[in-house]
This record gives C-alpha cells, structure tokens and sequence, in this order.
C-alpha cells in the first residue's frame, strides 16, 4: 500500500507519496525545478546541482537537491527563491559556458535567466551529466560505458577504451545524452559560440513557477517528456 | 601470550609486565617517527643497537623505538630517562658518547642539548624547551613512553584500562552521556559533537553497525593523524572498541592512506597483537562485547577522507561522494549505521572515559573542549606538531612555540585547515583556536594544518596553489567543483599572469559562494575558502595585480622583473656561473646585467648573490 506524507512546497501542500524524491513530486504536480542529470527511471547522483532548492528545517534553509532528496512529513521546500534562482543561473552560465553546441544546454540556460556568459566557452562534447552510464548500467544491465579518470580528466570511456562484447549496441546512450542535440541553426563554429536565445519567445519575462510544458523542457528531456 | 579472558588477568599481565621491567635502570627513546625517520633516526637506532650490546647494557638499559615526539625540525630526537634529557640531531656517530657519557656515567653532552635559536641558551629537558613549554600535550605526550608495536609497552604505560570500565555493567548511554558531557567535538575539521554522532548511531535502526577510523589525511603540510597512528595506535584502537561498545557496532575498520607505510604497518601489527590477547574478536575480556577490526588501505586520493567516499572505497566502489541527504550515521557503510571518527577523536576518548568528562574539558573554550594537535609549518623557526589547549591564540602558537619568523622577514599570515581552511593575516593572530571562532573569521581548524606565511609569500598564488590543488583532487562528479574551481583557477591564473581585470574579481566572488553553497561534498563545499578568505583579508594584494600588473611579494612570474642593483654589484660573477639560462652578462669586477628576454625568472641568481644586488620588482 503506498503510504502518503505531507510537503509544502513553495507554499503548497501536496499528499505526495512516501519514498519518491522532491524533484519528482514537485514535477508531478506541476511545478518546474530545471533539472538535467535526472532521468525518471534512473537513479539520481546528483551531479548537475540544477534541480536545487532551499530546505527549512527549524527556519534555517539549506540548499540540496531535490532530486536526491526523499519526501518527509512536514517537509518545506521552497523552489524559487531569489537566491535558488541566482545560484540556479550561476550554475547553467558554468554549463552553457562549457558546452554551448548543444540545443538542451542553451535551452536550460535560458531556462534558468542566463543572458550572459562571463566565462570563455570551452565547447566541450560531454558535460558528465552520466545519464548515458546510468542507462547502460541501470536500465540494460551492461555496464559498457562507465566514468574514467578523476577531476578535470573525469570523462566516460569503455573498459580499457575498447568497445566490449557486452556492449548491446542499443544506442539508448546517444538516444539520452543531452549533448545530442544541435542548436536550431546547426552546430557552431569553435570560437563562434554564442547564445542564441531563440526560444525566449517560449517563456515569460519572469521565469515561471508552474509547468507551462514548454517546448524547453522538451529541448533537454524535462521528466514530463520522457 | 595466551588470550586474557577477565579484567584481572589483564591486571595481572600489567604487573607481571612491570615487575619484568624492573631490572631496566635506563630507558633510551628514540624517536622512530616519519620525520625523524627521514633524517635518518634508523641509522641512529642501529648505531645504539650495536654500541649497547657491545658495552653489555642490553639487559640493564632499554632502547625504544617510539613515535613522533612532535619537534621534528630537530630530529633525530633522543630522550634519557631518568633524567629525562633530550638530545637533538642526534648523528649515529654519536650513539658512542651517549651510551659512554650519559647511559653509563650520567654526565650531559652539551652540544646536542637543545640550543635556543633566539637567545642561545641550552636547556636540558623537554619541559624547559620553550616549544614544549606552552603546550598541552595531552596524546602527543603518551607517544614517547610506547614502542608502537608493543602491545605491552602500551598495557605498562595504563593502556587498556578505560576498556574495561564500559564493558560490564554500563549501558551504551551511560558512555555517549560522557562523552557528551566532555564537549568532545570531531578533530576531522567539521568539528560536530562526537557525542551527538554516536547517540544518532546508537538510536538507528540496523542489522550491524560499524565504526570507522578516518586516517585518511591529505592536506598539504598536516600529518598529526599520521603521528598519532605511527605512533600510539592502541591508543586509537582502544577508542574505537569504547566507541563500538557504545554504539553497539561488532565491527569496525581503520581507513588509512597507503601513503602511510608505517601507519598501515604499525595498525597492522595492534590490530595482530590486540587479537591473540583477546581485546579484539569474541566476548571481549569475557563480556558480552564482541568486536572486530579491519585495516582498509586507501589509495590516497584526497576525496577519500569525506565519509561516503571513504565508505564507497571501503566497499569496493569508486571513491566518490554520495549525497548525504541522509546522515552516514543512519545510512552508512552496506547501508548501515556508521559511526566515523578521525584519528585524533577516537585518540581523545580511552582519556575522558578515564579521567572523566570535567577533566577532559576542564581544557579549552566554550564551544571548544581539550586539546587539538597542530601541524605547525612554514616560514617559522620551530616546525612540527604541536599539541595546545582549545582557546590558545593563533600568535601563541606562531610566536612562542613556533619562535617568529624564519629569517629577517616578517610573518605576514597563517594559512589553518588546509585546502577548505583560509588565510588570516597578523592583526587577526590573537583569535583562538576555536572551531566556532575561526570559521567566524573566515577559515577553520580543520584537521590541524598551520601553516606560517612572510611577506614573501604572494596571497593570489597561494589561493592558486590549493586551487590547483583541489582541482587535482575533484571527483568531478558534480558540476560547481569539477566547473567551478576550474573556472576559479582560469581567473586567478589571468589575475597572476597579468590579465586581470576588476570586474573579475566580483564574478571570482560570486562563482566562490555559488561553490560552496551547492557542491555535492564537504570537499566542494569548502573548496572556494582560500580564494574567498585571501580576497577578504588580502584584496589590496589582488588589486595590485590587477591594476599595476605587480606582484607585491614578488612571486608571480609573470609580474615580476630581476634587475641587478650598479651600487650592489661588485662584478664577481657568481650569478653568471648560477644562471641556467645565460641571461646574465658582464665583466669580472663590472657591474653586470639581466636580460629580460632570456631571464626565467627562476631566482637561483638571487640566492647566489652575496651582496644582495639582484632585485625584484
């Protein structure tokens, strides 16, 4: 039997079921916290710190991620705060600095009020979100790709950079992996990279608390789309 | 020796031991630990080896190989006792004359008494030195009585006597009340309440329970856990089975750097030792109590000594932070409840279960109970671990025990608790060595590191090197620290290269706070402290290099020019010979020059010259 507890999320009180994470519970009923690395049928690593959000407990916040955060009774969570929404758009500038060439990057980071990227872009091919390990390991059970190298040299690899037996060549890595999307004018020159901000016209001046099911959060795999 | 299976035969054993030991009128202690070690304390052990048992002294006079004794800079250091004479640089050559002399006719060899580097007075103990004087040696002073792989040398000296109090007839609570009592706080550098954490365990719900002994230590410059380890590990092992009594655990490992050959070898041989006289395995000393422990090397990565990756590599997995939404102690290692402590911690507690809980915090501050052993480092006179009292001023330590400033330049600031700890110039030396008061300021205990900065140490490269650092040693499995501090390390590179501009300085701030507010791990977290606690204290450093293009301490390559004083230079071409890379010309006997291009900046000509003609601007 599933059993339900109570969490307020940015003021709303929602029965949410035991067990699920904040992420999936906020998602659920409507509310957008940006995520990247969370797929819904993976387990989550909390790598792209994205989906953050203020916890209080005894009025004290701390910032967590929701999607490795578990629902409790009498949860409060606050999603949109002025300073979730500053780290959050701090967080996608690093990101979109770092991987601009890709349509669900750029799309976050508008999500997220990025206008302006202070950092050079890098254009780099893999943001080490691991969805596509995760998927190979959780989903198909065959462990061909896997998380090599520590730091700055962490990148995902084969064993020993070969492509093995037990790989079952079914292309779910390539199909999750949000670096496979172009940007809509095709991929950008290295030195070239800019901000397109095609899909402003998409969202409001303010970014929105509730779902809007936009067409972003079909550009970087929002849980609702997958 | 056979298996003590009651409190009384472990009495007994105490004083067969120490009857045994009677007929020893002379104990010689020579320290065995790393830095000794390294200036070659095995050769000197060997040397009072031979030259004992060819004077006939092996039975009268012990030699005991102990652990550090904290003044390593004097090392090989060798203490007489009775008498209690300490005798530093301590050659093998001179086992002769201290066996001859002091051993057997109990006269003092006053040249490698301790010479005082300020006023060049010899003393002749360690009580007298005035590195020892200020301190509170509270564990460090037990090293020097015990050889770190005799099981008896530790029973001898009143080890294994606060085990047997929580045995029989003490309830779990009774134990985690004292502690709590006592103010113990976790010497790791995250400094929770020692008592709170095993309460927490010993409350959640598991099949087993484990403690875990973090040795993993891996701040540049710090090594008191090393020490502690190398040096009195039944001391350790006694508290982890006093915190396992307490918390119910029946098993229990020792997470130490394979790094640490001696520490992995000496916790080894405890671990051996504690098991065939029945302190570790089944109904300990005929309790109910049964506990077991493991050595787990780590492969020194320094993500390693944050507590979910500690657990992953201890359970096989890569070692990498897990989000501790829910605490270790509730959901720990194979999921269970997990009690981890630091060396120094477990080290703390056989001592307040002894002597009580007011004893233990009769020492220290409000927030802060007892002692905390120090890795003094730097540009100081005196190095090596010190021992204080919590509450102890930051000048204390640097001036008296540590003796001020190397040579002529004066002490600028003091970098505490390692890469997630932050610099604090002069003017705030007179705060405490409180968990509470330096976090304040901007910087924390941490594990202990301490190390002492001059004026000629750059503030901008030293936050680039523990950057560079951090960056090295990242997981990389979140975004802020893997991005984040490459990103931080791309603008100080630019500021120390001479590209800087101001208004990076602000996104070097904001990119810092936005770290360490949604890093995944302690490590993350605490990453952006040496930028954000040298921009507080330093900025005008930072500006400097911005604005002017100078480096005000004359580090940053970049930044820098070498240029020979006319007025200095007497012409006697020793820079010439010095310089690698041909950069200097000139005469015999004329004033000679740097050219730019060629010169790398290297500043070997600048220690070469005698006269002081070689400048840096």
């Amino acid at each position: 039997m599933l059993q339900y507890v109570n969490v307020s999320i940015d003021g709303a009180i929602i029965h949410a079921v035991k067990g699920t994470s904040v992420l999936d519970t906020a998602v659920e009923y409507g509310i957008c916290i940006p995520h990247l690395c969370h797929v819904p049928y993976l387990s989550d690593i909390g790598a792209c710190r994205l989906c953050i959000v203020e916890h209080v407990v005894n009025g004290r916040s701390e910032v967590t991620t929701s999607c490795t955060l578990n629902v409790e009774e009498g949860m409060v969570i606050l999603t949109n705060t002025d300073k979730i929404r500053k780290l959050r758009r701090n967080l996608a500038e690093l990101l979109v600095a770092q991987a601009p060439n890709s349509r669900a990057i750029q799309d976050i980071a508008l999500r997220c009020g990025v206008t302006e990227v202070r950092y050079p872009f890098r254009n780099e091919d893999c943001v080490l979100c691991g969805r596509c390990v995760r998927v190979c390991t959780e989903v198909w059970q065959a462990r061909a790709i896997g998380f090599v190298g520590r730091g700055k040299d962490r990148h995902v690899e084969y064993p020993f950079g070969i492509q093995p037996d037990f790989c079952k060549q079914c292309g779910n890595c390539v199909q999750i992996c949000p670096m496979t999307i172009p940007p809509c004018d095709g991929p950008m020159k290295p030195g070239e990279e800019y901000l397109c901000r095609k899909c402003e016209s998409q969202l409001m001046d303010e970014t929105p608390g509730s779902c809007t099911w936009c067409k972003l959060g079909e550009g970087f795999g929002c849980g609702r789309y997958v | 020796m056979p298996r003590l299976n009651s409190y009384r035969e472990l009495e007994h054993l105490r004083e067969r031991l120490r009857e045994q030991r009677q007929s020893i009128t002379t104990t010689m202690m020579v320290c065995g630990g790393t830095g000794c070690r390294t200036s070659n304390s095995q050769a000197v052990i060997d040397a009072f080896r031979n030259e004992l048992s060819s004077q006939g002294l092996d039975d009268s006079v012990r030699l005991c190989v102990t652990g550090c004794h904290g003044f390593c800079e004097q090392g090989p250091v060798v203490i007489i006792e009775p008498g209690n004479t300490f005798y530093c640089h301590v050659s093998p050559e001179d086992a002769f004359e201290i066996v001859y002399q002091t051993v057997v006719k109990g006269e003092l060899i006053e040249r490698l008494l301790y010479e005082d580097p300020v006023s060049g007075e010899r003393f002749r103990t360690e009580a007298e030195i005035p590195f020892y004087k200020a301190q509170e040696r509270r564990i460090l002073s037990q090293n020097r009585m015990v050889d770190p792989c005799s099981i008896e040398d530790y029973i001898v000296a009143g080890g294994y006597t606060a085990l047997p109090r929580v045995l029989n007839g003490v309830a779990p609570e009774e134990i985690i009340n004292e502690i709590k009592a006592s103010g113990l706080r976790g010497r790791g550098g995250g400094g929770f309440p020692t008592g709170r954490k095993w309460d927490e365990c010993l409350g959640a719900p598991g099949d087993e329970k484990y403690v875990i002994c973090n040795a993993d230590e891996g701040d540049p410059g710090a090594y008191m856990d090393r020490c502690v380890l190398e040096g009195n590990p039944h001391l350790v092992l006694e508290g982890m089975m006093i915190g396992a009594r307490a918390i119910g655990a029946g098993k229990g490992y020792v997470y130490v750097r394979n790094e640490y050959p001696l520490a992995v070898k000496h916790s080894r041989i405890a671990v051996e030792q504690a098991r065939e006289l029945g302190l570790l395995g089944d109904n300990i000393l005929g309790s109910p109590f049964s506990f077991e422990v493991d050595i787990a090397r780590g492969g020194g990565a320094f993500v390693c000594g944050e507590s979910t990756a500690l657990m992953a590599s201890i359970e096989g997995k890569v070692g990498e932070p897990h989000p501790k939404d829910v605490h270790t102690v509730v959901d720990g290692l194979y999921h269970q409840p997990t009690t981890l402590n630091n060396v120094e911690t477990w080290a703390n507690v056989p001592s307040i279960i002894l002597n009580g809980s007011s004893w233990f915090n009769s020492k220290g501050t409000k927030g802060s109970k007892g002692t905390k052993i120090l890795a003094l480092t730097g540009r100081i006179k005196n190095t090596g671990l010190v021992e204080v009292a919590m509450g102890t001023s930051i000048r204390e330590v640097v001036f008296d025990i540590g003796g001020g400033a190397a040579n002529s330049n004066p002490i600028k600031a003091v970098q505490t608790g390692g890469p997630s700890g932050g610099c604090l110039p002069l003017d705030k030396f007179d705060l405490a060595v409180d968990f509470d008061v330096l976090a304040e300021a901007g910087s924390m205990v941490g594990s202990g590191g301490m190390v002492v900065m001059d004026e000629e140490t750059c503030m901008v490269d030293v936050a680039k090197y523990f950057l560079e650092f951090l960056q090295d040693e990242s997981c990389g499995k979140c975004l802020p620290c893997r991005v984040g501090i490459d990103r931080m390390l791309e603008i100080i590179t630019d500021i120390t290269e001479g590209r800087g501009r101001m208004e990076q300085l602000d996104l070097l701030e904001e990119l810092a706070d936005t770290v360490s507010q949604t890093a995944l791990c302690g490590l993350g977290k605490t990453a952006p402290n040496p930028v954000l606690s040298t921009l507080r204290y330093f900025r005008p450093e930072y500006e400097a290099h911005i604005k002017e293009k100078k480096c005000p301490a004359g580090v940053c390559k970049a930044l820098i020019t070498y240029w020979i004083d006319p007025e200095k230079c007497n012409g006697c071409g020793v820079c010439i010979r010095g310089c690698a890379h041909g950069a200097i010309t000139g005469e015999k006997k004329q004033v000679h020059v740097i050219d730019d291009q060629l010169c790398q900046k290297c500043g070997i000509c600048r220690s070469e010259c005698k006269f002081d003609a070689i400048q840096v601007t």
